[in-house]
């Protein structure tokens, strides 16, 4: 690899990588704003500019390519000088409304400007007036004022959704970013727009005016609303000490996976994240008749370990059924095939997904769980769950709300009737809750550890961004402490006291895995 | 056809006529009706493309021209072999060549005089030049404004095309060649090659980044030459009379011969062929007739409106591109704009700060706030209301546009205002308050 020298360290980059990219890797942050890594470089803000040995001019780190030997210094005066001057340039122009932008904190004009110290301004002349609320799109407002005209929306709408709805109109000082009169922007990826924004010139109606950005926590997740997987942060709120949190989770960002997603998530799964905060099962519940219990779950499991024994010792292991969903993890379905099919060869195996959606040729697939695939490797089949399936049952463990939409609320009402003791175990409230005696809340992907395995095979680590409130347990927990006090296979169920140990066997016996 | 441009340019041009011997490419400008195609070929006429397309090869071509040191006549003064030189042969691409008419800069108007008089020599040097590069396909871009221009232009390719001089197989030497015009929509940017390519595309004209150079990524992606009118007028002359002939006609590193278009407060304003090197105030005050009667010499723009200021004190320059250059102004597309003591230099700089302000394309920072800025304080002082330091915020504003924007244009517009500022300092000064 060539070596170059940046502010007299020496850098191995690779060839045909950008200074800009080579100075990143070296931990040196070059200032830029119209360049991203996801598209070929623009050119146009002129913040990047670096001095290298032996050129008269200043020269662009975003464009020029690592060559053997190049001497290039990024913080010499006339370096300084130089960003000093575009931003100067950049402000004179700009509205500085930081204390309303949902930008602020997260701002690369506002860094670099507090970075490099231009307080006082010497623009004495009327800044141009423009439009401050324009719609530009579903969920995205463009404010003109803000704009810096780095064409980064522009670019993303002609390379990556190709739909090209958006351009720079007029010209110099009046340049603007447009939109043609008959083509509002709406398409599946529209919120990135207000990501990729360097400053706060698109911003999301979904977000605008709710928070500051730096009270916000952002933890790393993954997307479990279809199989790609996306990498996703979860933005939530800790908190006020006086107010009142109506909602945990403010915004969920793309986080880069080069493998996966890129930098990009579908809109779907960027505000989709209301099921996060809402209707959310949070009491473990034992109903009998009009009585409603409130228990712990070593009650409410020993209550059921003695159904289930019941009927084992009986021989009615037939008349046992269980419904799962696809959103579980690798490591819940491997226990589950072991505990319910292995161990206790339950009567039925069943399957409650939400209904596919359409797939839209770039990230969003038509499964709308994130594990699908999982399931498949894991060697486990099972026919759909609906009303007439769960017919012949004395005995019912439900995984998921989703049955809910298996079949109408009287025909579920009408099989779930005839089965002795049920149990649901759901992240979500839904219409199923009336109807089983026992609900166990649940986490979702956001709120466990685990692995899910996306739609191209891909295995993903994740880990919680947010906590369990209430009374629930992860369902690789549940089906840990049944193994355990049903003492189904003990010698095997003993060493799996954790979740690494229980993904530790799963790789040992599953080849997809290793 | 006889359009309002040739019957105003007949006067300046045979003035000089009468004098001067040493012209190459204005010399049969007298002729009537050399714009068509039987009065052209009784002057010499395509018999440069007979003998480079039937005697010589294209390398051979390519060497004379190399030979010639034809340096570009829109501006930055390439030269103009090397640059064909540097279009890869071995892509299977097409190639194309790019005829850059969009003569934008304010003070130039050679070019047109050029295609109005003698379109045929234009398409010569197009044809001689696609030849020598392996062309096939020439476009000429030409600014919205000239559609006389255009008209005639399209009239002199159909000619040309009936007398089997483009199209298939022209004289029969298996070379094809098809030239179109493409007339531009009146914005100065799209006189810069790269934006030029994309307006040529159907795009905004917005500069690109280089490299690539359009040499190797030029037009749709392919190899392509862009060549000043002027540039590829002299060609015809360099094939017919040799490299060494031409450089006679100028100076050894800059061959042939150079159109100053004089213009301002001058007798006779008008295009003068001149060989490079020619005096700055021989110009002015012999070609041109010196000032108007009762005008005195101010200040002299010497290569269109880009090119910094020249005082009175600093006209007894040679206008090449190297003296220039070493007196820190340069020779642009040598058209003279002269200006006289009563001018207030407040008013050159205000229409030198507006026309930047308005061309500036926008895309990239310094040039779009940048000019804008400078052109809001200088309104600003034309309107009484200066203040102290708004010279040294001008000067400031354009040091930090120079050098620092995508495209020569920042350049272009922060050196004349630039060099206004400094050498005019005082003048200025007295329109800030406490004067």
């Amino acid at each position: 690899m060539p070596k170059i020298y940046i502010d007299n360290r020496i850098v191995e980059a690779a060839e045909g990588l950008s200074l800009l990219r080579a100075a990143e890797t070296a931990g040196i942050h070059i200032p830029h704003f119209c360049y991203h890594p996801a598209f070929p470089p623009e050119g146009s803000c002129r913040m990047c500019l670096v001095e290298i040995e032996g050129l008269p001019k200043l020269e662009l780190a975003c464009s020029t390519l690592v060559k053997e030997g190049l001497k290039v210094r990024t913080m010499s005066p006339r370096v300084v000088e130089a960003r000093k001057g575009v931003l100067e340039f950049l402000l004179a122009e700009h509205p500085l409304d930081c204390p309303i932008c949902d930008k602020a904190g997260e701002c690369k004009l506002q860094d670099y400007f507090e970075e490099y110290g231009l307080f006082r301004s010497q623009f004495k002349e009327m800044k141009e007036k423009r439009e401050k609320k324009f719609g530009l799109g579903r969920n995205l407002i463009l404010d003109r004022e803000r704009c810096i005209l780095c064409t980064r929306c522009v670019r993303f709408l002609n390379e990556i959704t190709k739909t090209e709805d958006a351009g720079i109109l007029n010209r110099g000082i009046h340049s603007e970013v447009g939109i043609f009169e008959s083509d509002f922007i709406d398409n599946d990826y529209s919120g990135n727009l207000a990501q990729i924004c360097p400053v706060g010139a698109i911003t999301d109606s979904d977000f605008r005016f709710k928070t500051r950005v730096w009270f916000l926590e952002s933890k790393n997740s993954i997307c479990p609303l279809c199989g790609r997987g996306c990498n996703i942060t979860v933005d939530s709120h800790p908190g006020h000490a006086r107010a009142l949190r109506t909602r945990r989770v403010y915004r969920v960002q793309a986080r880069y996976n080069p493998e996966i997603n890129s930098f990009w998530i579908c809109d779907y799964g960027r505000y989709g994240y209301a099921y996060l905060d809402e209707g959310r099962e949070d009491r473990l519940v034992w109903r009998k008749g009009d009585r409603e219990t409130r228990l712990s779950w070593d009650k409410a499991a020993q209550i059921l370990i003695e159904k289930i024994r019941s009927l084992v010792l009986r021989g009615k292991n037939s008349r046992i059924g269980v419904v799962l969903h696809t959103n579980l993890t690798n490591e819940e379905f491997f226990l589950a095939g072991r505990l319910f099919r292995k161990g206790l060869g339950v009567g039925k195996l069943l399957l409650a997904d939400p209904p596919p959606g359409k797939k839209d040729g770039l990230l969003l697939t038509s499964d709308r769980t994130a594990n699908r695939r999982g399931f498949e490797e894991l060697g486990l089949s099972a026919q759909a769950a609906d009303p007439e399936a769960l017919s012949g049952l004395d005995l019912l463990l439900v995984f998921g709300h989703y049955l809910a939409s298996a079949g109408s609320q009287a025909d579920l009402k009408g099989a779930l009737e005839k089965i002795e003791t049920k149990a649901l175990f759901s992240s979500h409230k839904s219409g199923l809750d009336e109807l089983f005696d026992f609900i166990i809340p649940v986490p979702v992907i956001a709120e466990k550890h685990g692995t899910v395995t996306n739609i191209d095979g891909r295995v993903q680590t994740f880990a919680p961004c947010l906590d369990l409130e209430g009374d629930g347990l992860p369902e690789w927990r549940v089906l840990l402490d049944l193994a355990k006090e049903l003492q189904v296979d003990r010698k095997y169920f003993s060493p799996l006291t954790s979740l690494e140990a229980v993904y530790r066997a799963l790789q040992k016996e599953i080849p997809f895995f290793k | 056809m006889a359009s309002w441009t040739e019957r105003r340019s007949t006067g300046s041009w045979r003035a000089w006529n009468k004098t001067v011997d040493e012209k190459v490419l204005t010399r049969n400008f007298g002729v009537e009706g050399l714009f068509r195609i039987e009065v052209y070929r009784r002057q010499n006429g395509y018999s440069a493309v007979e003998k480079a397309l039937k005697n010589m090869t294209p390398a051979a071509v390519l060497d004379e021209v190399k030979k010639a040191s034809l340096r570009g006549r829109g501006g930055a003064g390439f030269p103009a072999g090397v640059k064909w030189g540097f279009v890869p042969q071995s892509i299977p691409k097409p190639r194309y060549l790019c005829v850059n008419a969009d003569e934008g800069e304010p003070g130039t108007f050679k070019d047109r005089y050029l295609m109005n008089h003698n379109p045929h020599l234009l398409l010569e040097g197009t044809i001689i030049a696609s030849y020598a590069v392996g062309i096939h396909t020439a476009f000429i871009y030409i600014r919205g404004e000239y559609e006389a221009v255009a008209l005639r232009l399209e009239a002199a390719i159909a000619e040309a095309c009936q007398n089997g001089y483009l199209g298939k197989n022209i004289l029969g030497t298996g070379f094809d060649l098809e030239v179109a015009v493409y007339r531009g929509a009146g914005a100065y940017i799209c006189g810069e090659e790269t934006a030029l390519l994309e307006s040529l595309e159907g795009k905004r004209g917005h500069p690109r980044l280089k490299p690539p150079f359009p040499a190797s990524v030029g037009l749709f992606q392919c190899p392509t030459v862009i060549n000043n009118v002027e540039t590829l007028s002299n060609i015809p002359f360099i094939i017919r009379n040799g490299a060494d002939w031409f450089l006679k006609k100028g100076l050894p590193k800059d061959g042939g011969t150079r159109i100053f278009g004089v213009s301002g407060m001058v007798k006779r304003p008008g295009i003068y062929e001149l060989p490079l090197g020619t005096k700055l105030r021989t110009i002015i005050f012999d070609h041109a007739g010196g000032m108007k009667e009762g005008k005195q010499l101010k200040a002299v723009i010497p290569g269109g409106m880009s090119a910094p200021i020249l005082t009175a004190d600093e006209i007894d320059l040679p206008m090449d591109f190297d003296s220039l250059a070493a007196a820190g102004s340069m020779l642009g597309s040598a058209a003279i704009i002269v200006i006289d003591r009563e001018t207030s230099i407040l008013d050159v700089l205000k229409s030198v700060s507006k026309f930047y302000s308005h061309e500036s394309c926008g895309q990239c920072t310094p040039c779009r706030v940048g000019t804008s800025w400078i052109n809001k304080i200088v309104k600003r002082l034309a309107r009484g209301e200066g203040e102290q330091d708004d010279l040294d915020a001008i000067i400031r504003l354009a040091s930090n546009i120079k050098g620092k924007t995508l495209c020569p244009f920042g350049d272009a517009a922060a050196l004349p205002i630039l060099s206004i500022c400094l050498k005019f300092r005082q003048e200025l000064e007295g329109y800030l308050p406490h004067a």
